[in-house]
Parts: structure tokens; C-alpha cells; sequence
């Protein structure tokens, strides 16, 4: 068999891969971004939370005709709360199914390259085209793409997961952390990757 | 293809570079295109690589992106514990194999969690079974190597040892996404031992620690039917850099304890009840690392937290003292936790501290004797290339009050010099001794940087003192000799002088004869003047003077010169008005030469050693049999006015030997002309023995003084072209210049120590 048709099959392959790769991003980047809102509306709780706890309730003879108002208040604001850690287990839940839709992707393709690497050789994947880069750099940027993800839905899960009503301070800092998540990773990665491929993809 | 197992003959060097920072975490390998082929690889096989330097590490295969050959940048991210990879040097391609890494069903590992920064608590294995798979997942992994985070990743595995699998990862396996992943139940043994860090002449401390941490394991049912309470405190008393937390470091790794180090200071807190709760909650994660295997909690500078309590400013500190004794032997109960204090000054921790239960033993670890010291040195040194002619003894014997820190600085030194002068830049530069007493000149002993009464001494040779051979001689015999033939002394049975009184009339090389005789022993030398002991606070010149002495009690052999000691202490009596001062400074003194015992905290070597007799010394070496023998301080004075001197000093058994320095008689004369005038172009007439001849009653300042007035006199005649100073210039400064001494004075001097007996003939 010429190295031609495996390699012909790993390159459909490859072709495959990428398009998805772009979609799940557009779904990736529209979950963060939703989340954002969220966080705020989770800061200003607890910052109500914070303020209903510091104030001194009997001392305000208006309200001595309420007695368990405090309780009441801090009721309703914690079930606000709630709702909106239920939305954001819904936008973390995107993210999951994000991540796993591209790694299974990925590992298709990383199969197909495995059924067919004895026979390909290694020169050949080393060698770019004009209108392609080589079948080696596109493989590592699928892993690059695919380590991303995982490593930021981690990053974003454990933020997620540190709230705890017990500390408020943690949870009104919750919307810089999570920018700050995104801003320490390279936030153009897939989107440059898919500019590289662009030319490839279109073939 | 390249066959798979076996080593390749010697391949091409592959130069070794740092790894792409965006290659962090991805265990990849970067070779050429050349180097793939060789060695059979495609895209994200595992390659094995065996490092230069020790240990292997597991990387998968991917193509440079320069494509360049002769390159290998590794990510080493599953590496085995021993390995350091340096990215330096150079690689043979045969160090790397690709193996073969069949998809494992089962993996056993061990996490090394990290210390988590808020919460405590010991994180739940669910999270810890996630965050594993997350780390390991596609990854090749290898029996006995270790997994580590990458640093950003949060979570709290920081690392994870690979233990067993099914199929076993001998060699390697994948781990794939249906891996089932497990934790062993007990730690991995460390078969290899890691670079053991030795103690040297810390044994005694070092087993007493030991001892506290194994027994508990070792014989947990005999102390329970004993029905005893182990001691779990120990405090730690010594000057600085003497080894303290070094100590405790290695006994902890020894004993394959955890352990938990922190300072004193670091859990000051500014709100009031910061501290303790610093306290509690360090206390708090002992508890829980104690509950997992032995640990020990470390406590450096004790004095800084828990000073003593009871002075009305000092409020908080003494609500920290509470706290702490609370933690260490409360209520609460039998702690299970190992606590090991360190600290400089232990008269400044509060007492309450300093009993059984909460630090039930104390150990003194002092300066170290000359033995201690040469253990440290080759400790220190073993792992340099010294070369062999380099006798540690006699560089420990050098290293007068050097502790374990000083030392390592000197070797230090030493190796920076041979580094920069050896002559061909090599791989390894051999020490040798030049390269130490290079280095000698640099690192100053640090219990001796800030004595009171540090002095530089221009070096006089005793030739350079014109006369006084029996002055001389009885110096020598009383300072020089017992440092340099202890046992002979000791056969005879004489015991250490303790302190010289140099007197006599003024300007008869009294000090020039001390620094002869500090330039010929080598011992440390301290000279104490009014000045630096006399202060405007009551009680300052005490403490002075005492803190003087004991610096050199800890750097001995010392000397201690009081110049001019009539001026720092007169005598006690009744009649003074004022100068209390000089009463405190003379009971001080006393005290020091001739007291009752040494502090506790100065103590050195093994408490068992004080105690020896002489006797027993003899079975020991001569060395150290010598820095017994030498073990304190000797006082050299120096006066002019020796009867204004207090009795009790001048009393044997303190200032015992009293030696008077006359002024020059005419033979003595004649040498002090010589040496004086061995620097100046002296005319071919100018006899010496007669100006020594016409000089009566000459001291030898005024010998030096004619002789420079003569020269001057020859310049003034002779304008600035002079060349030669003749005889007629000495004898006109003759004409000029009187003797400062007279009769009178001499024969006081001479009949001061001659008192009879014949008042006491009622007695």
C-alpha cells in the first residue's frame, strides 16, 4: 500500500476534527461570557448577606414590630443566591460537555494516526505544504487545543466549587478571579490554531 | 525500524536545552528529524531517556519545530526522584528508547498532596481521586517514577508516585481515560536514600531527638504498660548557626517524620487574637499531620513569641505565652505532636515554658571543640574535591571558635578561590590548602565579629624588641608554652596561668611586648580599653565586660589585654566619693577570673567531658586533649601605677604572675639603638655603644625619640639632600633631650612587690 491513502486518511480526518473544534469554541466562549453576569449578581449578594449580618437589628425601633425579619431576609437572600449557583452549574455543565466533545474528537483522530503510523513513516508527517501544515504540527495543536480546555474547565471548576457562604469576602472577589482565569491562559490559542488551518480546512 | 530494545552504539550528541515554555506540562520530547528516524519513532511514542547525572525520565516523541537535528529540549514532568535534570551538557542519542507503553487497566499511586493554603483539613480522597486522574490522564507513566503538577494547576495533588499496575508499568503503560486509578495504602519505601545531609558533632543532640521520635513507634505497648507519658518537648539552646534547624531537619528525615518548620515571628499577627490564632491553627495541622505518621513541629526563635510574661506593656505577648502553654500541655489532653524549640537567649522565654510536659528536655548544643569541629569539616567537605594534602586536624585546630555555619562559609571560600584561580578552567578544580587560608582571611568566626574590643595588630616579631631576654622568656613561658605543650605541664602538675601583670615605668615596650606576644600565639585577642567599657547607664560597663569575656571564653585559646588597667579599675575603698563604676568593674573581674563556674548556656562539647579529671584526659588525643587543657581565658595587664591596683587582684589564683619590665640597662640599650636606627642611613662614625654608654636612665621611648631628632637634625642641617646622620646630630639631640625617668621612680618600682614580713611578726 503507498503511503498515500493512510496519509490521505489521517489528513480527513484532521479535516473533520477542526470544524468541530471551531464550533465548540464558539459554545465555549459564549458559556464564559454568561457567566460573567452571573458572578456580579452573586457579589452584590453577598454583599447584601455581609451588610444584613453587620447591622444591629435592635436598634431600629421601626422594625421591633418584625421580629423575624432578619431571619426572613436572610432566607430569601440565600434562596436568590441559590438560583443563581443553579444557573451557573448550568453554564459549568456546557463547559463539561464542551471539553468532552473535543477530547473524544481528538482521540479519534489520534487513533486514526496510530492505525496508520508504521506505515505513513515520519517524514512525511514532517513535511509542510503550501496550503497545509504538516500532519505532525496539526496533531500538536489538537493536543495543545485539548489540554486547554481541560485545564481551564479544572481552573474554572474548582473556582466554582470554592463558594461557600460562610465567606463572603471569597465570593465578592469572584468575578476578577474569574477573569483573571482567563486572562492567564492564552486566550487566542484556538482561534489562532484555526487561522493556521484555515487554508488546510478549505482544500 | 531501529530495534526497540538494547542500547545503540554510541549515537550523536544531542545538545540539551531548556524546554519551550508552552511545552510545560506536556511531557513532550523535541527531537530532530534525523534523531527520529533513528530511533524508530513516530508522533507521541514514549521515549525513555537515562539522564547523565543519575535517574530516567519519560517523555513522548514530537518533532522539533525548527525541525533542527543535533537538539533535545525535554519536558521532565515524569521523572524518577533521584533525577536532576540540568539542561546543560549534551545528550547521546543512545540514552534515549523508544519502549513500548501498552494502555494500562489498573494504576496504584501514591499522592503527595499539597499543603492546602486556606482550608485546613485533610482534603477528601474524591477530590483527590479526580485531581489524580485529571494529572495523569494520556499520559505514559513509568513504575517508581513521580508525576508532578504542573505549577499552575490547581488542586491538591502536587505530585503523584507511580507504585504498581496492571500490566505492570515496568517500563511504561499508558494511562488511558478507562484506567482505574487507586492509591496505595502505605507510602512508598524510600529505597533510595536521598542525599543524607550528616551532622558532624551533634550526635549527643541528634540521638536525644531521635529518641523521642521512635520510641512512641517502636514500643507503643511497653510505655503503655509502663504507663508512661513520653516527652514530646525539646528545646534547643545555642548560639547562632551552630546546627540548630539543621538538626532537626535531618532527625526528621532520618526518621521519616513529617515535618512542619516555622518561625517565631512569622505568626506575629497585627489584630489583636492574630497570633493565637496563628498559633492554634499551626498547632491544629500538626495535630492532623500526627495523626497520619510521626511529625514534629519546629519552632524557631522561641524567644521572639513567648517572652516572659509579667511587665505591664507586654500585654499581648503574654496572651500569645498563654495561648502556647494552653496548646502544649492543657486541657486538652496528650498531644501527640513533637515540638522542638529553638532559640538564642533561654533566660528571655517564660519559664512556664521550661518545664516537663511542655519542654521536657533542654539541650545545650555550644560553639564546637575542636573534635565537633573537624567532624563538621568533613561533613562539609566531603562531597568537594579536596585534595589530599589538606589535613582537616590541623585546619580545625585553626578555626578557633568557628561554629558549624562559619565553617561551611570557609569552605565555601574555598572553593569560590579555587574555582576563579585555578589555572585551566576545568570541570572540577581540586581544593587545596592555599585556597583555605585564602579564605581564612575572608570569614571572620561570627560569635567573634561583634567583640567589644576587636583590634588589628600590625605583627611584631619579638626580635624587633631591643633587650628585656628574660621579660621575654618569662611571657613565653607563662602564655606561649602551655598552649603549645599542655601535656607537659600537666606531667608536672601546673595549671594555666590565669592572668600577666606587665608593670613598670612608662614607655618600656610594655605593649609592644603584648603584641609580640599576641602576634606569636596564634589565639584570639581582644584588648578592652576605658572606653569601651565605661558607659553613662548603670550597669553597662558590667555587662560589657562581662560579654567580653564570655566571647572569648567561647573562641578559646583567648587573651583579653586591659591596657592601662589602673584607669579601668582602681581600688576598692572605703575613702572614694564617687566611681562606683570601678567598684561593679573590679567584682566583675574577679568574678570572671577566678568564679564559681561557667553558664549553663556556654557550655561546649559533651556535658560529660567537663566534668573529666585530668587523669582521664590522658587516654584521649593530644589535640583535644589540648583545647581541654586551654579552656579559658588569660588576662594580660599592663600598668604603670601598680599600686593603685586592688589586693585581691593581685592575689595567685587571678593576676598570679606580676612581671616587671625595667627600663633598658646599657646592653638592652644598645639593641634598642639597633633596632631603632635599622631603618636609617646611620654615618660609618656613629658609635652606638657609646650613646648607649652616655644614655642613662633612658627609656626606650626616649631612645626612639633621640634617634628621630637626630635624623630630624640632619635633615634641618643638612637641607633635604641629606643622606647620612652623623655622629654630631646624636649629640646634640642628647644635649635636648632628658631622660624621663628618674631615680626615685625607679626604686619605688623596684620595691613595690618587695614588701617583708616583718610587721607580722605579732601574728
Amino acid at each position: 500500500m503507498t503511503p498515500d491513502r493512510p496519509l490521505l486518511a489521517v489528513q480527513e480526518a484532521l479535516r473533520k476534527c477542526f470544524p468541530v473544534v471551531e464550533e465548540q469554541q464558539g459554545l465555549w466562549q459564549s458559556a464564559v461570557r454568561d457567566c460573567q453576569p452571573l458572578l456580579a449578581s452573586l457579589g452584590s449578594l453577598a454583599e447584601q448577606l455581609q451588610a444584613a449580618h453587620s447591622l444591629r437589628w435592635e436598634e431600629l425601633p421601626a422594625l421591633r414590630a418584625f421580629p423575624d425579619l432578619k431571619e426572613r431576609l436572610r432566607r430569601k437572600q440565600l434562596a436568590a443566591g441559590d438560583a443563581v449557583l443553579d444557573q451557573l452549574g448550568e453554564k459549568l455543565a456546557t463547559l463539561l460537555k464542551v471539553r468532552d466533545t473535543v477530547s473524544r474528537q481528538v482521540e479519534r483522530v489520534f487513533q486514526i494516526y496510530e492505525q496508520h503510523a508504521d506505515i505513513v513513516g515520519i517524514d512525511v508527517v514532517l513535511q509542510p505544504s503550501a496550503v497545509s501544515p504538516s500532519v505532525a504540527d496539526m496533531l500538536e495543536w489538537l493536543q495543545d487545543i485539548e489540554r486547554h480546555y481541560r485545564s481551564s474547565y479544572l481552573k474554572r471548576k474548582y473556582l466554582l466549587s470554592s463558594i461557600q457562604w460562610g465567606d463572603l469576602a471569597n465570593i465578592q472577589a469572584l468575578p476578577k478571579a474569574w477573569d483573571r482565569i482567563s486572562k492567564d491562559e492564552h486566550q487566542d490559542l484556538v482561534r489562532d490554531i484555526l487561522l493556521n488551518v484555515s487554508f488546510f480546512l478549505e482544500e | 525500524m531501529a530495534p526497540e530494545f538494547g542500547p545503540l552504539p554510541e549515537g550523536p550528541l544531542l545538545k540539551l536545552l531548556p524546554s519551550d515554555s508552552k511545552d510545560r506540562g506536556t511531557q513532550r520530547c523535541r527531537l530532530g528529524p534525523a534523531a527520529l528516524r533513528a530511533l524508530g519513532a513516530h508522533l507521541g511514542s514514549a521515549v525513555k531517556i537515562s539522564l547523565p547525572d543519575g535517574g530516567s525520565c519519560l517523555c513522548t516523541a514530537w518533532p522539533r519545530r525548527d525541525g533542527a537535528d543535533g537538539f533535545v529540549q525535554l519536558d521532565p514532568q515524569c521523572v524518577t526522584p533521584e533525577a536532576t535534570v540540568g539542561f546543560r551538557g549534551s545528550l547521546s542519542l543512545s540514552r534515549l528508547l523508544v519502549v513500548p507503553c501498552p494502555p494500562l487497566r489498573r494504576l496504584t499511586v501514591w499522592p503527595v498532596l499539597r499543603e492546602p493554603a486556606g482550608a485546613p483539613g485533610a482534603p477528601n480522597p474524591a477530590a483527590v481521586l479526580e485531581a489524580a486522574q485529571e494529572l495523569l490522564r494520556n499520559r505514559p507513566v513509568s513504575l517508581g517514577h513521580v508525576v508532578t503538577a504542573p505549577p499552575g494547576a490547581p488542586g491538591p495533588v502536587a505530585a503523584l508516585r507511580i507504585v504498581g499496575g496492571t500490566p505492570s508499568p515496568e517500563v511504561a503503560g499508558l494511562v488511558t481515560p478507562r484506567t482505574r486509578i487507586g492509591f496505595s495504602v502505605e507510602p512508598p519505601s524510600e529505597a533510595e536514600s536521598q542525599s543524607e545531609v550528616l551532622l558532624g558533632g551533634l550526635s549527643e543532640a541528634a540521638d536525644s531527638l531521635r529518641e523521642l521520635l521512635r520510641l512512641p513507634l517502636r514500643y507503643p505497648r511497653a510505655l503503655a504498660a509502663l504507663g508512661l507519658a513520653v516527652p514530646r518537648g525539646v528545646l534547643l539552646v545555642g548560639p547562632p548557626g551552630v546546627g540548630k534547624t539543621q538538626l532537626v531537619r535531618t532527625v526528621a528525615r532520618e526518621a521519616g517524620a513529617e515535618l512542619l518548620a516555622v518561625g517565631g515571628p512569622a505568626l506575629q499577627g497585627t489584630r489583636p487574637g492574630e497570633t493565637e490564632e496563628n498559633v492554634r491553627r499551626v498547632f491544629q495541622r500538626a495535630q492532623e499531620l500526627a495523626s497520619r505518621g510521626p511529625s514534629l513541629l519546629f519552632l524557631d526563635e522561641l524567644d521572639a513569641l513567648c517572652p516572659r510574661r509579667g511587665s505591664a506593656h507586654r500585654a499581648p505577648e503574654s496572651r500569645t505565652v498563654a495561648q502556647m502553654l494552653t496548646l502544649l500541655d492543657g486541657i486538652n489532653g496528650d498531644r501527640e505532636v513533637v515540638v522542638v524549640g529553638a532559640t538564642n537567649r533561654p533566660d528571655a522565654l517564660d519559664p512556664a515554658l521550661r518545664r516537663p510536659g511542655r519542654f521536657d528536655r533542654e539541650i545545650v548544643i555550644g560553639t564546637p571543640t575542636v573534635e565537633q569541629r573537624k567532624a563538621i569539616l568533613q561533613v562539609v567537605t566531603s562531597k568537594m574535591p579536596i585534595s589530599s594534602r589538606v589535613d582537616l586536624g590541623l585546619l580545625a585546630e585553626m578555626t578557633i571558635g568557628y561554629v558549624g555555619a562559619d565553617l561551611t562559609a570557609l569552605c565555601r571560600e574555598a572553593a569560590m578561590h579555587a574555582l576563579l584561580h585555578s589555572e585551566k578552567i576545568q570541570e572540577k578544580p581540586i581544593i587545596d590548602e592555599t585556597d583555605f587560608l585564602e579564605a581564612f582571611k575572608k570569614i571572620q568566626p561570627s560569635s567573634f565579629r561583634s567583640v567589644i574590643g576587636l583590634m588589628d595588630i600590625k605583627p611584631i616579631d619579638w626580635e624587633e624588641i631591643g633587650g628585656l631576654e628574660d621579660v621575654k622568656l618569662k611571657l613565653k613561658q607563662s602564655i606561649e608554652w602551655p598552649l603549645k605543650f599542655p601535656w607537659e605541664f600537666v606531667r608536672m602538675g601546673l595549671t594555666q596561668p590565669k592572668g600577666v601583670l606587665l608593670y613598670g615605668p612608662p614607655g618600656c615596650a610594655k605593649t609592644t611586648l603584648v603584641r609580640a606576644l599576641a602576634t606569636s600565639c596564634r589565639c584570639s585577642f581582644v584588648s578592652v580599653s576605658g572606653a569601651d567599657l565605661f558607659s553613662p547607664f548603670v550597669g553597662d560597663s558590667e555587662k560589657a565586660l562581662s560579654q567580653v569575656f564570655r566571647q572569648a571564653r567561647a573562641n578559646t585559646p583567648a587573651i583579653v589585654f586591659l591596657d592601662e588597667i589602673d584607669s579601668i579599675l582602681g581600688a576598692r575603698s572605703i575613702s572614694k566619693t564617687g566611681c562606683d563604676v570601678q567598684e561593679r568593674v573590679i567584682s566583675v573581674l574577679l568574678n570572671e577570673l577566678d568564679g564559681v563556674g561557667l553558664k549553663t548556656i556556654e557550655r561546649r562539647g559533651s556535658k560529660s567531658t567537663q566534668q573529666g579529671k585530668y587523669k582521664e584526659l590522658k587516654q584521649n588525643e593530644a589535640v583535644f586533649f589540648r583545647e581541654v587543657f586551654n579552656r579559658s581565658v588569660m588576662i594580660v595587664a599592663a600598668t604603670n601605677r601598680p599600686d593603685t591596683l586592688d589586693d585581691a587582684l593581685l592575689r595567685p589564683g587571678r593576676l598570679d604572675k606580676v612581671i616587671y619590665i625595667p627600663p633598658p640597662d646599657i646592653k638592652g640599650r644598645l639593641s634598642i639603638l639597633k633596632v631603632c636606627t635599622k631603618t636609617m642611613p646611620v654615618g660609618p662614625d656613629v658609635s652606638l655603644e657609646k650613646l648607649a654608654a652616655e644614655t642613662c636612665f633612658f627609656s626606650g621611648a626616649d631612645l626612639r625619640n633621640l634617634c628621630k631628632e637626630a635624623a630630624l637634625l640632619a635633615l634641618q642641617e643638612n637641607g633635604l639632600e641629606a643622606t647620612t646622620v652623623e655622629e654630631e646630630h646624636f649629640l646634640k639631640s642628647l644635649e635636648t633631650i632628658k631622660p624621663s625617668l628618674s631615680q626615685k621612680d625607679l626604686t619605688l618600682y623596684e620595691n613595690l612587690f618587695k614588701k617583708g614580713f616583718s610587721n607580722l611578726e605579732d601574728i
